[in-house]
């Protein structure tokens, strides 16, 4: 073999050493594990990036907007690339990914994948190209805004005064970043599971599972017809990318006896069968290991059926429809302190169930108007078994002279306010909590609608029967009345948000960014909730309740009283 | 075909609710802030500050002091941040005089942000007296937000937007992320430096 042109024999060694000297390098490069950051450094890295904390525990020091100075703690990293470090698209801000993963690569004008899709999620469109980053032209990145371009970043990115070493800190964190892909995703399919507490009502348990299954089975539909007709492969390309030819399993995994064994359970079930999240769920009572277990294994739960949600200012994964059965007592006490002045010094009176519900209640009003500044409240326990009567409640009503009394039980004591609304003395109002007194709240003795307001976490009846047709089609001609139409609606609301999720993430399917993107969603409007809204960091899609009053008639309605109280 | 119909068409529609959404590069050069001087007329809500006081809004705006508002939400991850570190950085340079320029922050996410949070949020960016963080009925809000032709449909929508009120009551509107120093340049212009 010889050369194609004439190479000096002193130039052609310098050639041939050349190669060699980049064939060992690749290969040594090719050989070298991925640096894999300790757990120390992983440690701090995570505290600079999510708290604007330094190794040195001082805040991280930064300008934002040209030339404004700012700790590091109130501009963190993650604020707007997120805890997936795959970014953020708010206001008319695209904050682009800031994981090693993405930054090392060049940025092509799509994202790989979904390149033809013309979705706002798909927003490497709206991106200029750049080359890839190293770790030198990251750092210069943090410290100055300036990209590998020579382009300035947009004046929100803050510049980060780092030192030699926090960068270093810095920049393998966020090579750790969405890096590897979490278990439950394959390059077919991506499991789900739902946890179902045994004993709980067999309607109940089919009416979140039904939604559920339907939103995966379109799903899988849609991949069906795909590998069956072009022109419907072209289309679901066209809209999902790549997420269009995956498939959705959801396996159901049962947790029986007693709340303490549940752990041993969920952990055994995730080892057979790992999934990527928890959809739905539902327990009558507790839910707490399984949220633990969530939070622990960093497994996303998207809206157990619950009464009782965990309630936490920083736990992540787990989200939840409401605060439970407390947030109706929060908004009671939101409700009457609007009305305090009226009271003239006189006290609130709360008479609670020692139920678990009365008692959660009356702990949600007590916290809560405690922290407004509420005035006056007197409180009495009806034990488990005590009946109340007209009696106890009028002699209760002249010891306290309330203004208001505020009454957590169910229908039972209804019977006991009947005639307070001929007594001279009575409080201005009586307030109940609507979901309390159940079906109950329908049949409210006519002589004390009046006099009786409750809470009412949803939107009125009468309003949400519009919804009726979407949540028709997910049952899929079975009739509604075979369901409990609360937790079919509230089911529906899962899978339409989990689908809307999915699709926004552009095969990115990483637990945090999950997330991340549901923060990132528009206020939504569906069945049974006034107003579904989140935002970074919110864990709860409804936040407030009504105060209603049941109308008069045979076939009366809710009245509201209220607008939208948010507690 | 049958059974895949209805996803498609509630993917085609959801996509084309998304592709209308106004966008900007995320990457770019600085864009210059817009400056606008309007008249505004104050509607008379009754809002609630971060210790939960009612606060008359009108009352508050139409004090005679120097005052500036935005609109924002604790939560918010990028354009927030921004503004409120403006106000932080304003309070800053007033010093111990702070409390006589009135800055407040009108929340546009009244289903989250409560008396607490806002009070933490202020807390976060070390805000002094004179920073008031307000909150109101999904209605109040959207009535302010009106009236200062700043209405954003959804929190995720919403534009940065700071108002600084004239001498003669008119407002100076300013649209876009400014710098520290141009956000003092206007403050002085209208005489709250």
């Amino acid at each position: 073999m010889t050369l194609p042109m004439k190479v000096p024999a002193e130039r052609a060694s310098l050639l041939l050493l050349s190669i060699l000297i980049c064939v060992v390098l690749s290969a040594a490069a090719w050989a070298a594990p991925v640096a894999v950051p300790s757990d120390e450094t992983q440690r701090l890295g995570e505290q600079m990036y999510r708290k604007g904390i330094l190794p040195s525990g001082a805040p991280i020091k930064a300008y934002v907007s040209g030339d404004v100075p700012v700790d590091g703690t109130s501009f963190t990293c993650v604020s707007c690339h997120l805890r997936s470090g795959l970014g953020s698209i708010e206001g008319e801000v695209i904050t682009p990914p800031t994981n090693g993963r993405i930054l090392y690569q060049p940025r092509k004008p799509f994202i790989p994948g979904s390149e033809f899709v013309p979705s706002y999620s798909n927003y490497a469109k709206y991106l200029p190209v750049r080359p890839a980053y190293t770790d030198d032209s990251l750092a210069a990145l943090i410290l100055t805004g300036i990209d590998p371009t020579s382009r300035s970043v947009l004046k929100v990115m803050p510049r980060y005064d780092l030192g030699e070493k926090d960068m270093a800190i810095m920049i393998s964190y966020l090579k750790s970043l969405s890096d590897q892909p979490p278990p439950g995703v394959t390059k077919d399919e991506i499991r789900f599971a739902t946890v179902i507490v045994e004993g709980t009502d067999p309607v109940a348990v089919q009416s979140m599972l039904a939604p559920l299954q339907f939103s995966i089975d379109r799903k899988n539909s849609l991949s069906t017809a795909a590998e069956k007709n072009h022109r419907v492969a072209r289309m679901g390309y066209n809209m999902l990318g790549d997420l269009s030819a995956l498939r959705f399993s959801l396996s159901r995994w049962t947790l029986k006896g007693a709340p303490a064994t549940w752990r041993a359970q969920l952990e055994e079930y995730y080892r057979k069968e790992p999934v990527f999240a928890l959809l739905g769920g539902i327990s009558e009572g507790e839910w707490e290991p399984v949220h633990r277990f969530c939070e622990e294994k960093k497994i996303p739960n998207l809206f157990p059926v619950v009464d009782y949600p965990v309630l936490s200012d920083t736990d992540w994964y787990t989200l939840y429809f409401s605060r439970g059965v407390r947030q109706e007592g929060e908004a009671a006490a939101r409700y009457l302190y609007g009305m305090a002045e009226l009271f003239k010094g006189k006290p609130v009176l709360q008479l609670y169930r020692a139920s678990r519900k009365g008692q959660t209640l009356a702990t949600g009003f007590r916290e809560s108007w405690k922290a407004i500044g509420g005035g006056a409240m007197t409180e009495v326990r009806l034990s488990a078994n005590e009946k109340l009567t007209t009696k106890k409640v009028l002699k209760l009503i002249n010891q306290k002279k309330p203004a208001a009394l505020v009454l957590w039980d169910d229908a039972a004591s209804l019977s006991a306010l009947s005639g307070l609304a001929a007594q001279k003395n009575r409080p201005g109002l009586v307030l109940a909590s609507g979901t309390y007194l159940g079906k109950a709240l329908w049949a409210v003795p006519e002589e004390l609608r009046g006099l009786l307001y409750l809470t009412y976490p949803y939107r009125l009846p009468q309003e949400d029967s519009r919804f009726d047709v979407n949540v028709k089609r997910v049952l899929q001609g079975k009739p509604l009345e075979l369901y409990e139409q609360r937790i079919v609606r509230q089911s529906y609301l899962t899978g339409e948000v989990f689908g809307k999720a999915l699709m926004m993430m552009r095969g990115e399917y990483y637990r945090d960014y999950l997330h991340d993107v549901i923060g990132m969603m528009s206020d939504m409007h569906y069945p049974l909730y006034e107003r579904v809204s989140f935002g970074p960091g919110q864990r709860y899609a409804s936040k407030g309740s009504y105060i209603v009053q049941l109308g008069s008639g045979s076939n009366p309605v809710l009245e509201r009283r209220s607008e939208w109280v948010i507690p | 075909m049958k059974h895949h119909l209805p996803w498609l068409i509630c993917l085609l529609l959801f996509a084309s609710v998304l592709t209308i959404c106004p966008v900007s590069p995320a990457v770019a050069a600085p864009v210059t802030y817009k400056r606008t001087v309007e008249k505004y007329q104050i509607p008379d809500v009754i809002l609630t500050n971060q210790f939960g006081k009612k606060v008359r809004l009108k009352t508050l705006l139409e004090s005679g002091r120097p005052v500036a508002v935005d609109f924002i939400y604790a939560t918010c991850t990028t354009i927030c941040p921004v503004l409120s570190a403006g106000y932080t950085n304003l309070q800053r340079k007033l010093g111990p005089d702070s409390a006589k320029v009135q800055l407040v922050s009108i929340t546009i996410d009244p289903e989250n942000d409560n008396p607490r949070i806002l009070k933490e949020y202020l807390q976060r960016y070390q805000a002094r007296p004179g920073w008031d963080f307000l909150t109101g009925s999904r209605k109040d809000i959207d009535r302010v937000m009106h009236a200062f032709d700043a209405y954003f449909r959804d929190k995720m929508d919403h534009k940065p937007l700071t108002f600084i009120r004239g001498a003669d009551g008119s407002w100076i509107r300013l649209y876009g992320l400014i710098s520290s120093s141009e956000f003092m340049a206007e403050y002085k212009k209208a005489g709250l430096l």
